[in-house]
């Protein structure tokens, strides 16, 4: 089931790339039909999923049994919503981008390349094949900011690659070392005799492993690359990178540091919840300052991974109840708040807030879109960014960090508040801008693009169970395991 | 006698190496004999793969080893100079007879390198194998750069091959004997270290490694990329096992061979990288990037151990599968980045070929780099060489960067004005489809392949 969840989008990809060349039509067709196909399979795996039941759905056989790599994957309540994001995600882009018309087999084959990856990450539970699916993502999203981006887009695809790259070798080292000393790459076995490394090896490993997974969150200061690729990718490739590719290094925090490492996790922790509170502050505090509205959701995306990277630090149940909240919430939302910006910008050809402005009173359906996400992005009570960022104060609170760290974290809310109305305020309020006079409202396929993020943002957010029902048992064998 | 047949594929490979010599008043001519070059040398691959192995007997047990690492790199060596040959079929214009035969004689030497269990055999093959290669590079005989190219190779490489019979003679003198099998050089003291220095100084030459990769990026740029197709990899398959060989026999009880042959890989990966970095011509690049190679391969040599050397072995491969695929993409584009413009819309297929190809090289799974790299980096941590591993990792996100310029420059750019289009070829596409196909189902095969050569190395 999960094999075929994984290399369904594969099969579609290679469809695509088979399709004649004088039908521009096709490939979004059967790039929708792949992807509609794989979130249905999602959809059932969630269906049969037992809260409470640890990993299942799990698949394990001999890959290359002389170095003891085996193909194994398995869904628990952590990697759950992670791949519900990838699945729906990629949907959506998908008919987000309805209306690409430079090389549509290229670019719908990339998107549906770039779901292996992703699907594959939050899958593998060999270590080896974890690598694999992590480097796999790094090619397509190169194409698609590098062929679909905006004009400084070679640059920004390229410091993308090789920064994700660099992080990512740091982790292969970290792996083979892991290998030496245990004998295997099964994630799950790791994770039960990881604890007997000497505290010495776990400080270097997480080292190793942190700077692979940091780099994608990203944490301050290890996210320049972020802002550049937000802005360059086309509007597909941002949701899919804000609300897929990020989720990849916590996503990782979570399988590989915390379970596997938890001596050299203590040693970090005081380092990483420093990291994250910085993250919080700077990336509100540079969203403030921004004039482009895209670069704008870029930073908020560092902010809002920081209370992510702060509940983890917290390393108890509340607290990576909450990270994984937020990452699934961001999900959401950052996914939302991109497709937005991507819909005003095909219609005013501008991002610059300065020159948008009365947005309500030309598209009032549009503005109305945008300031849901807004809100979701700023954490109202009742939506699900929220959730997320309460349980990870708490959870942080309630910790062993010092406090001051989380009184500075939450006036991070206070700021996500502030940019965020403020951007409103000149983005939707006052009197139409030239840039948009005569442009058209929404068309229901953009519509249908946001309805199901809307819908599990305000689910989510009403009823927190209905996410942290799945997380919080992993949640617990997580923190169980970790004896801390 | 019977143990004579093992030698049939080298024969098969010298009759056609004088047939293409001849090829002028045979019929066929110049293309024939390559098309015959193509069908001996496959046809050698063959029988090296269903021969039985002969690791003690075998036609002079003292001199050639028919064991398994020798058979791995016959069969691969044979392959690369089919490909190559059969890309000549197709497209080679001209006089390429000479080059026919030179490359297939190239090839007996390459592949007696690689079986060469004893230092003279090994000095003889060495000759045999380099020599072809000299005329190779300047090959065009009215192109300065080419002479001057071939000069520089010529040069250094004599100088490096007299340092190594210097060194040589130090081996024999101190354990009277030239057969690995019996050399130890326990107790050598300071002319130990001095002997195993000199001797692996010429293998190190021959494998473009720092700090004798000084020939390579002239050689090559004053080549055609044809010829540095079949130049900067073949022999690399043959000094990778010569090395593997003599070191296994020699290093044990040397206190600083595995430093020599260390920094020796340091040296090569940084230099070659770096220097990689700012090319615009191909073939500069590529040599660049092959003594970058040659360092992660030498990494796996300075492991001094089994998984290391078969590490090293693999990786050897592992670089010169695509390293040929390129180079003959490069023959057919042109040698500048430049030329490779605008490719992803004139030739798509060849232009994701390259892609995978060269994230191969880059070392991105599972394609057969990826797990090149694995085996050497897990071979050199095994020996607690931390700090080398992940400078050398650091150093292959550093090789992403030159890599994805060729990358950028087929999906990104334009068409120079004044390229010469690129006709189909059947011939030449097969060539270029057998590497493209070896890179993605060798990754997938790596484990059984690696523990096959970690097996027979025991």
């Amino acid at each position: 089931m999960l094999t075929l969840i994984v290399f369904l989008p594969l099969l579609g990809a290679a469809t695509i790339a088979l399709l004649p060349k004088g039908r521009p039509e096709w490939p979004k067709w059967v790039a929708a039909a792949f992807s509609a196909v794989d979130l249905a399979l999602v959809a059932w795996v969630v269906y049969r999923f037992v809260p409470g039941g640890g990993r299942q759905f799990a698949e394990k056989m001999a890959w290359i049994p002389q170095f003891h790599i085996s193909y194994s994957m398995a869904v628990d309540g952590i990697s759950l919503p992670m791949l519900v994001l990838s699945a729906l995600l990629t949907f959506l882009a998908v008919v987000a981008s309805w209306k690409i018309d430079s090389k549509p087999k290229f670019y719908f084959a990339m998107l549906l390349l770039l779901q292996v990856g992703t699907n594959g990450v939050f899958l593998a539970l060999d270590f080896v094949l974890f690598y694999v699916f992590w480097e796999l993502v790094l090619i397509p999203m190169y194409f698609l900011i590098a062929q679909w981006g905006g004009p400084r887009r070679e640059y920004a695809a390229i410091k993308f690659f090789l920064y994700t790259l660099l992080g990512s070798v740091f982790m292969l080292v970290g792996i083979v070392m892991l290998y030496l000393k245990t004998g295997t790459f099964d994630m799950i076995r790791l994770a039960a005799i990881g604890h007997l490394l000497p505290a010495g090896l776990q400080w270097w490993l997480f080292l190793l492993f942190f700077l692979g997974f940091a780099v994608k969150v990203p944490m301050w200061p290890l996210h320049t690359w972020l802002p550049d690729a937000h802005v360059e990718a086309p509007t597909a490739a941002s949701a899919i990178l804000a609300g897929t590719l990020l989720k990849m290094g916590t996503y990782g925090f979570l399988r590989v540091s915390l379970p596997i490492l938890p001596a050299g996790f203590l040693a970090w922790q005081w380092f990483i919840a420093l990291l994250a509170m910085i993250s919080i502050v700077y990336g509100a505090a540079v969203a403030f300052a921004q004039t482009d509205i895209k670069k704008l959701v870029a930073y908020s995306s560092v902010s809002h991974m920081g209370f992510a990277m702060l509940g983890i630090a917290a390393a108890n149940v509340i607290g990576i109840d909450g990270a994984v909240a937020v990452s699934f919430s961001h999900g959401l939302v950052a996914g939302m708040l991109f497709l937005m910006v991507g819909m005003i910008y095909d219609r005013a050809h501008t991002r610059q807030i300065s020159e948008l402005s009365g947005l309500a009173a030309q598209m009032p359906v549009i503005a109305g879109l945008l300031a849901f996400a807004s809100f979701a992005s700023l954490g109202i009570p009742g939506l699900s960014g929220f959730v997320g960022e309460f349980l990870a104060l708490l959870g942080a609170w309630g910790s062993n960090l010092p406090q001051w760290m989380v009184f500075v974290s939450a006036l991070g809310v206070l700021f996500g508040a502030a940019y965020m109305l403020w951007m409103i305020q000149r983005v939707i309020m006052g009197t139409p801008s030239h840039v948009i006079a005569d442009c058209p409202d929404a068309t229901p396929r953009e519509i249908f693009v946001v309805a199901p993020l809307i819908i599990l943002i305000v689910a989510v957010g009403l009823n927190w169970n209905l996410l942290l029902n799945y997380v919080d048992p992993a949640a617990r064998s997580l923190v169980k395991l970790m004896g801390v | 006698m019977t143990g004579y047949a093992l030698l049939i594929p080298e024969l098969l490979v010298l009759l056609a190496a004088f047939w293409a010599l001849f090829a002028e008043k045979l019929p066929g001519g110049d293309r024939g004999a390559a098309w015959l070059g193509a069908v001996a040398t496959l046809a050698a691959a063959v029988i090296v793969a269903v021969a039985p192995l002969a690791t003690t007997g075998g036609p002079f047990p003292r001199m050639l080893a028919f064991d398994g690492p020798a058979r791995l790199a016959r069969i691969v060596m044979c392959m690369l100079a089919a490909v190559w040959l059969l890309w000549t079929a197709g497209r080679g214009q001209g006089r390429v007879r000479e080059a026919v035969s030179l490359a297939l004689f190239a090839l007996i030497g390459g592949m007696l390198v690689a079986e060469a269990r004893e230092l003279v055999t090994l000095i003889l093959a060495i000759e045999l194998a380099t020599m072809p290669a000299y005329v190779l590079i300047g090959y065009r005989r009215g192109d300065g750069k080419g002479l001057e190219g071939a000069l520089k190779y010529f040069l250094m490489s004599m100088l490096t091959t007299l340092i190594m019979l210097y060194g040589f003679s130090f081996l024999y003198g101190l354990t009277g004997t030239t057969r690995y099998s019996g050399m130890d050089l326990k107790g050598a003291g300071t002319l130990g270290v001095l002997a195993v220095l000199f001797a692996v100084v010429g293998l190190l030459s021959k494998l473009s490694a720092a700090p004798f990769h000084y020939w390579a990026p002239d050689a090559y740029e004053g080549a055609t990329p044809w010829a540095v197709a079949f130049v900067s990899t073949v022999p690399k398959v043959a000094g990778a096992v010569a090395i593997v060989r003599l070191v296994s026999a020699i290093a044990p009880g040397v206190p600083l061979a595995g430093t020599v042959l260390l920094v020796a890989s340091v040296l090569s990966i940084v230099l070659g990288n770096l220097g990689a970095l700012t090319q615009t011509d191909v073939r500069r690049m590529m040599a660049y990037s092959g003594v970058a190679h040659s360092g992660y391969l030498l990494l796996g040599v300075a492991a001094l151990s089994i998984p290391g050397s078969a590490a090293a072995i693999f990786y050897a491969l592992a670089y010169a599968i695509p390293s040929m695929g390129i180079m003959l993409i490069t023959a057919e584009e042109g040698s500048q980045v430049a030329d490779f413009g605008g490719m992803a819309q004139r030739r798509p297929a060849t232009a994701w070929v390259t892609v995978i190809m060269l994230f191969s090289l880059i070392g991105i799974p599972p394609l057969v780099g990826f797990f090149g790299k694995l085996s050497v980096f897990t071979a050199a941590l095994q020996r607690g060489f931390t700090a080398v591993v992940v400078l050398a990792v650091v150093m292959s996100v550093v090789s992403a960067a030159y890599y994805l310029r060729i990358v950028r420059a087929m999906f990104f750019a334009e068409e120079p004005a004044g390229h010469l289009g690129v006709t189909r070829n059947g011939a030449a596409a097969t060539a270029i489809g057998v590497c493209v196909v070896a890179v993605v189902a060798l990754g997938l095969a790596a484990g059984p392949l690696l523990a096959s050569i970690g097996v027979v190395l025991r």
